[in-house]
């Protein structure tokens, strides 16, 4: 009796414990339930229309009709432009991100460095990420364009060309420069993501290192890249989507144009919806770049993360 | 661990950036449905709706800076006049139209009237009231026939016009005396002379434009094709893509192109970008709308112009392309009798003589009734051969539910032609695409 007497508050904090842990259990998911439920509300449910749409025969005025199974990606996947398209859609990502992660990176160690007016440095390399992009590429189409356009007025003035230059003869070249402008938006975001990786890595190892007799090189490999890889694989990945989705540059600069030879997934599945009335079939390009972008950014996610692991 | 929370970090980004990239499609759906409910921002409601009123709900199109305001006036004044009636009128732009349009219709929420330019699509749905229904015989009559019969499937007619646009030749009229071209060139020979002089006099003057862009790369091709005796469709309403006549109207053009006598970029500069040109005199010649002269006095150009009828090839007479816009109604379920009037009074309202025509000459558009063209010409001189112009030209056969794919496709024939393809290879295919 005396025992049991003993053991029951005993028991009682046992439960009152289990109680406040089952509380701090749950504690998190209450604090994301409203990222969720938004998430859910302007996320999955338009996701699952565009999944709808892309399986469904949908009439030129929208009138969703009856459902068509996988004809629409049928009729997709059989236009003659779409491997075309789907190639430029993937030079175009990987160029973009893959130049602006490099140069970006470049720009975030000098802009590392202490030097006079750095902070100017920095706010102008801020500028072109903090412009809209129909901006950004109206001016660079305004720059590059044969008739008008600055480049031309700028070269001629100086004496370097004696005729206005073509600088778009090809749709190849349309579309480099289109990749440029790209390139040139992107830059900023992976500096700044880069920066703040540098910012917190300890001079303390550069020092050891120096000490140890390491080049600048074995110091950038061994000590900088490895510590601010978590950082390249955030912008890297982010990246990726937003240049794989990017609309307003191919479309203020071509439109795709001429025929379809500059067009990613992205401007065409809009032409598709609003030029040919063809929503199924936008919708269903729309579900492959998705499809494209999710095996893309799982497969680097995974690899950069198992790697993080291993080292 | 990290595997699954990576997969699971990588959908979930994808996710959201799908939904904003990718969702063109649907992304408007939710946020229309509220602008449905409330068109406040651009309507104007004059009295406060009652028990008794019938209301009538209207989108209308917005042409130019001062159509909103236009319409403001317009909706008080009804408003005023019959106070019966609640007139709910919603301006929305070129841009948004087509999304806003096809959401309400997804919805459930059509409008019951609509000023746009397609019908066919709509009339395929069997979403249209045939026009005649509600607009009354006054009305009707004032409306140029040839205008109605575009409007025209089966046997009805779906949409009545509320204005017109036509095309003519403009050119420059220091440029071509400068290089010595005395006569306006009236055929396909002519022009192509004419354009070599004047490449001749100037090298940095582009002698004709021609505007091969997905914006409105179709017109390009009614003006050559149609003015060789091709064209779209024949005289029975078939598709006739890959006919001779339009092989060489394409090949025509293009070779234009490639002899260096056009401007540089056919796929990329579009009428505004020739519009631009012309004003400043580098484009000595150019196809455009009536409403030229509007732009280049709003841009202050100061360029010597006049403009002519469209060259033209084998002895056909040159035909101008035309551009027209609708009103069409939508069907309702238990529409009464009295709402039905209520559409009427609103056209009769809109298409009395004197308001009608403030309305399209403050657009700068062309008249799509009679007595609105003989103002017109009454009010400005230099207008009145635009009269006769738009009583005689040829519209693209929107009535025909292939329109948007032909659009399209005849203008990818056109950019495939510049870079080296076949006209007639690529006609060919175009026309089995669409006719089968």
């Amino acid at each position: 009796m005396k025992r049991s007497e003993q053991t029951a508050p005993a028991q009682g904090e046992q439960k009152k414990l289990t109680g406040k842990q089952r509380f701090r259990r749950v504690e998190p998911y209450i604090w994301i339930a409203p990222s969720v439920i938004l998430m859910a509300v302007f996320i999955l449910v338009p996701i699952f229309f565009v999944f709808r749409l892309s399986m469904s025969h949908v009439t030129k005025a929208g009138l969703i009709k009856d459902f068509a199974g996988f004809e629409n990606f049928a009729k997709v996947l059989k236009t003659p432009a779409f491997g075309m398209i789907l190639k430029n859609t993937l030079v175009w990502t990987v160029v973009v991100v893959v130049l602006s992660t490099v140069l970006g990176f470049m720009l975030a160690l000098v802009l590392n460095n202490k030097f006079h007016g750095r902070k100017i440095a920095r706010a102008i390399v801020v500028f072109p990420w903090a412009t809209t992009l129909v901006i950004q590429a109206s001016t660079w189409k305004f720059i590059i364009d044969t008739d008008f356009g600055t480049l031309n007025t700028l070269l001629l003035r100086l004496g370097i060309i004696k005729q206005a230059v073509n600088w778009t003869p090809t749709p190849e070249a349309y579309f480099g420069w289109e990749m440029a402008c790209g390139i040139f938006v992107t830059i900023p975001f992976v500096t700044f993501c880069v920066l703040s990786g540098l910012q917190s890595i300890d001079a303390s190892l550069y020092e050891a290192a120096t000490v140890d007799g390491a080049s600048y090189f074995q110091k950038l490999f061994h000590i900088t890249l490895p510590l601010v890889r978590p950082s390249l694989t955030v912008s890297t990945v982010l990246n990726i989507i937003y240049v794989f989705n990017s609309f307003p540059i191919v479309w203020v600069i071509t439109k795709g144009d001429p025929a379809n030879r500059t067009d990613t997934l992205v401007t065409y599945l809009y032409k598709l919806a609003f030029y040919r009335g063809r929503q199924g079939e936008a919708a269903a390009v729309s579900v492959l770049g998705f499809l494209i972008l999710l095996v893309c950014a799982s497969v680097y996610m995974v690899y950069t993360l198992r790697k993080g692991d291993e080292s | 661990m990290k595997k699954p929370l990576a997969l699971l970090l990588a959908l979930s980004m994808s996710l959201s950036l799908a939904a904003c990239g990718g969702g063109g499609t649907t992304e408007s759906k939710a946020p229309e449905e509220s602008k449905a409910a409330d068109p406040a921002p651009a309507q104007s409601q004059a009295a406060e709706p009652s028990g008794e009123k019938v209301t009538i709900n209207v989108i209308a199109a917005q042409y130019g800076q001062n159509t909103n305001a236009w319409y403001d006036d317009f909706v008080k004044e009804f408003n005023d006049t019959y106070p019966d009636i609640n007139l709910v009128l919603e301006v929305v732009s070129w841009a948004d139209i087509y999304t806003v349009v096809n959401t309400r219709i997804a919805n459930g929420n059509a409008p019951d009237v609509l000023n746009i330019d397609v019908f066919a699509d709509y009339q395929a749905d069997d979403l249209l009231v045939p026009i005649k229904e509600v607009v009354s015989d006054e009305t009707y009559a004032k409306l140029y026939p040839a205008f109605l019969e575009e409007s025209n499937v089966d046997g009805t007619i779906w949409a009545i016009p509320d204005l017109a646009s036509a095309r003519a030749m403009y050119y420059n009229k220091d440029i071509l005396d400068a290089a010595g071209v005395t006569e306006i060139p009236t055929t396909w020979d002519e022009l192509k002379a004419a354009c070599e002089k004047i490449k001749a006099y100037d090298a940095n003057i582009y002698p004709w434009g021609v505007d091969m862009t997905t914006d409105e790369g179709q017109a390009c091709f009614a003006y050559y094709t149609w003015n060789n005796g091709g064209g779209f469709t024949d005289a029975d309403g078939n598709w006739i893509l890959n006919c001779d006549a339009n092989v060489e109207a394409v090949e025509y053009a293009i070779d234009l192109v490639n002899s260096g006598l056009t401007n540089t970029d056919p796929a990329n500069d579009n009428r505004y970008t020739l519009q631009d040109m012309f004003g400043a005199g580098q484009l000595a010649m150019m196809i455009g709308p009536n409403s030229i002269p509007t732009y280049v006095e709003a841009n202050g150009y100061s360029v010597n112009y006049g403009f002519g009828a469209i060259p033209t090839n084998g002895g056909n007479p040159s035909v101008s392309a035309g551009v027209m816009d609708r009103f069409m109604c939508f069907k309702k379920d238990g529409r009464t009798d009295a709402e039905v009037e209520a559409i009427k009074t609103f056209f009769d309202f809109f298409y009395e003589d004197e308001r009608y025509n403030e309305w399209v000459l403050m657009e700068g558009f062309l008249p799509a009734t009679e007595a609105g063209g003989e103002a017109l010409a009454a009010a400005d001189p230099a207008q009145a051969p635009w009269v006769d112009i738009i009583g005689s030209c040829k519209f693209y056969p929107v009535a025909k539910a292939e329109w948007a794919d032909v659009k399209q496709g005849v203008i990818d024939v056109e950019q495939q032609a510049l870079l080296g393809g076949d006209v007639r290879e690529l006609l060919d295919n175009l026309q089995a695409e669409i006719a089968g």
